[in-house]
């Protein structure tokens, strides 16, 4: 690395580690200046509310359902995907039909899918995982079939060449060709259902069952508790970066980084 | 001894409605062991003729036979190597790409004595530094050397190649040569070789080829008189230089 680039770099680090102090020290005093805190709890407030929150268990409780349901809706949203990719790769009817059903669902978000979910399947975590479902199957499909369209022939040929069958293609270099697309596929697919998740949980609440994150920042907002409706946003947040700045981009750089490919 | 026999092959394509022959009644043989470089002006269906060979493309009609028989299908005893620098898997580490066709194949031995295949092979072109590389990490010259080394250990019957140096720099392209007419020497590959270039093709090439444009025919096919080393300066090197050029430079017009 350049000395230059380290240069650029500390100060990338030295700026955003100071903005980040700031803003913490305006939220810890500016609420007790300007008397607002009963609305607006100052950090130090929401921290030790949410350690609360943590050691009795009970936003663990809420965290652990979230979690479980997130990687459901995500993992049966993935076979789905990887089931209705292959059919266009096999069917260019299919494909054809597909292309009109995507142009139709992906534009629709999943929150205005609830009433009618609702309706179909009753409240309760089935409903929020079809909405996670919905909310990642499209984006996945059409960057997979992106994925998949923009293999170089030459790759195709190579393997064939030597001496692959059509069905090892798939898998040993269709696949990996398709992997950039099928990675930001993704990274978008996890940004709509993390989003999708806590809003659906805010409207469906906690039938029958402990309810997620959404569901504890609406009830903590229903009685008044907004120390605890700050901790349950911190912890959306926390989630959502750890799954994103450290799940996939660790992935994205020891895979399609490493190997200089970009979709 | 006669290893691939093409008779009467003709490809045709159908290009907005019309059919459009590329080409038209070729026949002629190689013999195992021998380097044919072929030249033919741009488009004139050198690449379709190897193509066919290699069966990544299907012959209008006419026949390919290798030692006899006639060719089955794409497969590994007729390799190409391409021109295009993107023929490695970029997931794979240099030494891997030449490792897995290997595997592929149940070439015989345990993966250690495979892997010792690969890094003799990748040791002839002098990339065994590089062999835990991935290949976004390599030149473009590494690359084909990688290609040609891959395929070499794959030990085809013959090895075609799709002017695997057009795209580099004329000091590689040169060292490249030397480095593949080494090989062809030490191994006796049949090798079928596809330039634009008429000096790479004499350097190169035990036999020459020329072909006409559109539909491509066989104007010249003789063996190269010129004895090693060849030397681009000596007066025989230029004489042939010129029969060639004019062979490819009446089809110009």
């Amino acid at each position: 690395m350049l000395k230059s680039e380290i240069r650029e770099r500390r100060v990338t680090v030295i700026t955003k580690v100071l903005f980040i102090f700031v803003l913490f020290f305006f939220w810890e005093y500016l609420p007790v200046w300007t008397g607002r805190d009963k609305l607006f709890p100052p950090l130090s407030r929401v921290l030790e509310s949410l350690w609360q929150n943590l050691t009795t268990g009970e936003l663990l409780q809420h965290i652990k359902f979230s979690l479980y349901l997130i990687f459901s809706g995500i993992g049966l949203g993935i076979i789905l995907a990887f089931f209705l990719t292959a059919f266009c790769m096999i069917s260019k009817t299919f494909a054809r039909i597909m292309d009109v059903i995507v142009s139709i669902m992906h534009p629709l978000p999943g929150i205005a899918l609830l009433p009618v979910v609702m309706l179909l399947v009753g409240l309760g975590a089935k409903a929020i995982i079809i909405i996670i479902i919905h909310s990642i199957l499209w984006p996945l499909i059409v960057n997979s079939l992106a994925g998949f369209r923009a293999i170089p022939k030459i790759q195709l040929e190579l393997g064939r060449n030597i001496g692959m069958s059509e069905f090892r293609l798939i898998w040993a270099v269709m696949i990996p060709n398709a992997f950039p697309y099928i990675l930001s596929g993704l990274k978008i697919a996890w940004a709509r259902s993390w989003r999708a998740l806590v809003s659906a949980e805010m409207v469906f609440g906690a039938s029958g069952v402990v309810g997620g994150l959404g569901w504890f920042i609406y009830k903590t907002r229903y009685f008044m508790d907004i120390e605890s409706v700050f901790a349950g946003l911190i912890s959306v947040i926390i989630i959502g970066m750890l799954v994103d700045e450290f799940l996939l981009k660790t992935l994205e750089n020891k895979t399609v980084k490493k190997w200089g490919m970009s979709a | 001894m006669s290893n691939l026999l093409v008779q009467d092959l003709v490809k045709q394509y159908s290009l907005e409605g019309k059919s459009f022959t590329v080409l038209d009644k070729l026949s002629f043989s190689v013999d195992s062991g021998d380097f044919l470089t072929i030249l033919g002006p741009s488009g004139c269906g050198k690449t379709t003729l190897i193509r066919c060979i290699c069966s990544i493309e299907e012959p209008t009609s006419g026949k390919i036979l290798l030692d006899g028989k006639p060719i089955s299908g794409i497969g590994p005893d007729r390799l190409m190597v391409f021109q295009d620098f993107n023929q490695l898997f970029p997931w794979k580490t240099v030494i891997e790409n030449v490792i897995y066709p290997l595997k592929l194949n149940k070439v015989s031995g345990d993966i250690k004595t495979l892997t010792r295949r690969a890094e003799e092979f990748l040791d002839l072109v002098h990339l065994s530094a590089f062999k835990h590389a991935y290949p976004n990490q390599l030149s473009g010259g590494m690359r084909q050397r990688v290609a040609i080394a891959r395929s070499l250990a794959l030990n085809p019957k013959v090895l075609m190649m799709d002017e695997p140096f057009g795209a580099l720099d004329a000091q590689t392209r040169s060292i490249l040569q030397k480095e593949l007419k080494s090989l062809w020497r030490k191994f006796q590959t049949t090798i079928i070789f596809i330039t634009h270039n008429v000096q790479e093709a004499i350097l190169l090439g035990s036999k020459v080829m020329v072909l006409s444009l559109s539909p491509a025919k066989i104007k010249y096919y003789k063996k190269n008189p010129l004895p090693e080393p060849r030397m681009p300066e000596t007066p025989e090197f230029m004489a042939l230089w010129h029969t060639l050029y004019d062979q490819l430079d009446t089809q110009r017009y």
